[in-house]
């Protein structure tokens, strides 16, 4: 896995246009590549984009190590192909899929979405991917289902975070089958037009954009369809910190910090911060589902 | 003259110099974003850590004199100063930039957030002793009271790890270490006073009857 450089990075008016766009996916080693068409230009936000070097230079990926810079020093250590995925909870006879087969025939498109971590801060990230829902609807789902599971690999030999206990392992996130057919809720398997970067969860990730960063599970090898509410990592780590749902919230602060504003990275030592927005500022896509519910119960 | 007869010849002075570049260093490459993609952040934190260990080493030095017959006592107080200079900094970046100098995120976060709780009376507990780390303060206290102020240095210490830890999201290796040490230099330091020897004979007394 090669680590993008600056000048890799795309300018972002190249990126709206629609042929340089394709070229640029032509070019590069895009593994998986299926045929590209045009984003939907709603779903992205016209906030700019971080440059892949923050991107890829400031990661929480704790099986890598619980400092930002371990990712980008100890990512490389993953084997990302061949790459299997695991379905549990469908009715199907095939059940493991290799992640060829998954993306073959998929419509890849860009989404650039806004990300604010738990911890106080958000970038703005161009993804490449296509939505969850289309991968859902190819699978025969069991009818009661509710809930939708994710686990990271759990590779202690290629991820050294994981020979440590800081947490307990394998990583493992969950939605709403509700949530996870929103037509925002993404699987990303590229980043500014070019193959994921090992750190920001190749080859294959959930981007759950209004909901803290933590939900969007990286390097994904089982997916599984239940009845009940799955376990989730960090809800069970610290259950009155981080709750299933962990929507973007100003108004729920975490009982250790506030949630009110956030550090824009990128804007260097004396950026002002930015006021947080409840559901990340998309609230017109996801209000819905949350109509009536209690947020500050169900944080 | 030896390597180690010219470290001792050189002025206390130039021990300060050293130890304080990195505070306007850092903050240099902070303004031409050298300091990665969040440098508020990493200033935030580089000058905390930095902070945290002179308080470490601080108080390491009276048992390496004690139990090591490692004499560096005449640079305690430069480095204790070195340390409240570095806490200073950290406060500074967190109220200036972090806050933006918001007097109400300052009192919101003093009353309901546990970690700046817990740092601020820190800091508070440290005031005294940087302002009697001087001759003219040695030679106006009695020494019992001198003592009894520079003490304080153990409250500030565990207050320290404490705002270390409830700020963390998970038990880092960093964070495992500064608090071994601070409970090995605790453990050391309650064994000295008079009160455990004390108890100590007593239950002594009390095994050999």
């Amino acid at each position: 896995m090669k680590i993008l450089k600056y000048s890799d990075v795309t300018p972002h008016n190249l990126y709206l246009n629609r042929r340089k766009f394709v070229e640029a996916l032509g070019l590069t080693s895009l593994a998986f590549v299926a045929t590209p068409t045009t984003a939907k230009l709603s779903y992205s936000t016209s906030a700019k984009p971080n440059t892949i070097d923050e991107i890829t230079n400031y990661n929480n990926f704790y099986e890598f190590g619980t400092s930002k810079t371990d990712p980008a020093k100890y990512a490389h250590s993953l084997t990302t192909d061949p790459w299997e995925i695991t379905f549990e909870g469908v009715s199907q006879d095939k059940k493991r899929f290799d992640l060829t087969e998954i993306l073959k025939g998929k419509a890849i498109q860009e989404r650039i979405y806004r990300l604010r971590c738990v911890e106080g801060w958000s970038m703005v990230i161009p993804w490449i991917g296509f939505p969850l829902r289309d991968l859902i609807n190819e699978l025969e789902i069991d009818n009661n289902a509710k809930f939708v599971a994710f686990e990271t690999v759990y590779r202690p030999e290629e991820m050294r975070g994981q020979k440590r206990a800081t947490l307990d392992w394998p990583y493992r996130e969950g939605l709403t089958i509700k949530e996870a057919l929103h037509p925002l809720t993404f699987i990303a398997t590229g980043l500014y037009g070019k193959e994921l970067p090992n750190q920001n969860g190749a080859p294959f990730r959930l981007v759950v954009p209004w909901k803290y960063g933590f939900k969007s599970i990286k390097s994904i090898t089982k997916i599984s369809f239940m009845k009940e509410q799955p376990y989730t990592t960090w809800s069970s780590e610290s259950p009155r910190e981080y709750g299933f749902y962990s929507n973007v919230n100003p108004n729920v602060n975490h009982p250790r910090w506030s949630q009110a504003t956030e550090r824009v990275i990128g804007e260097g030592l004396f950026g002002e911060r930015r006021k947080t927005e409840l559901f990340n500022g998309y609230i017109e896509e996801v209000g819905d589902l949350y109509k009536g519910m209690d947020l500050k119960k169900y944080y | 003259m030896t390597f180690s007869g010219l470290f001792r010849s050189l002025p206390i002075s130039s021990l300060y110099c050293v130890l304080l570049i990195p505070i306007p260093l850092y903050f240099y490459w902070g303004t031409v974003n050298q300091l990665g993609p969040d440098p508020l952040r990493f200033l935030e934190h580089k000058y905390g850590e930095l902070g945290l260990i002179f308080l470490l080493i601080t108080l390491s030095i009276s048992p390496l004199f004690k139990y090591a017959k490692i004499n560096l006592m005449r640079y305690r107080r430069c480095i204790g100063l070195v340390a409240f200079y570095y806490i200073v900094s950290h406060i500074c970046v967190y109220f200036f930039l972090d806050i933006g100098l918001s007097i109400d995120i300052l009192l919101s976060d003093l009353k309901k957030r546990y970690y700046i709780i817990a740092g601020f009376f820190a800091f508070i507990t440290l005031i005294p002793l940087a302002l009697t780390s001087n001759n003219f303060a040695l030679r106006k206290l009695n020494i019992k009271t001198w003592n009894r102020i520079h003490s304080l240095i153990y409250i500030a210490i565990v207050l320290s790890i404490f705002h270390f830890i409830l700020m963390s999201k998970t038990w880092t290796g960093e964070l495992y270490l500064y608090t071994g040490i601070t409970i090995f230099i605790l453990i050391l330091k309650i064994k000295s006073t008079k009160v455990y020897k004390k108890l100590s004979t007593y239950s002594n007394a009390d095994i050999s009857k």
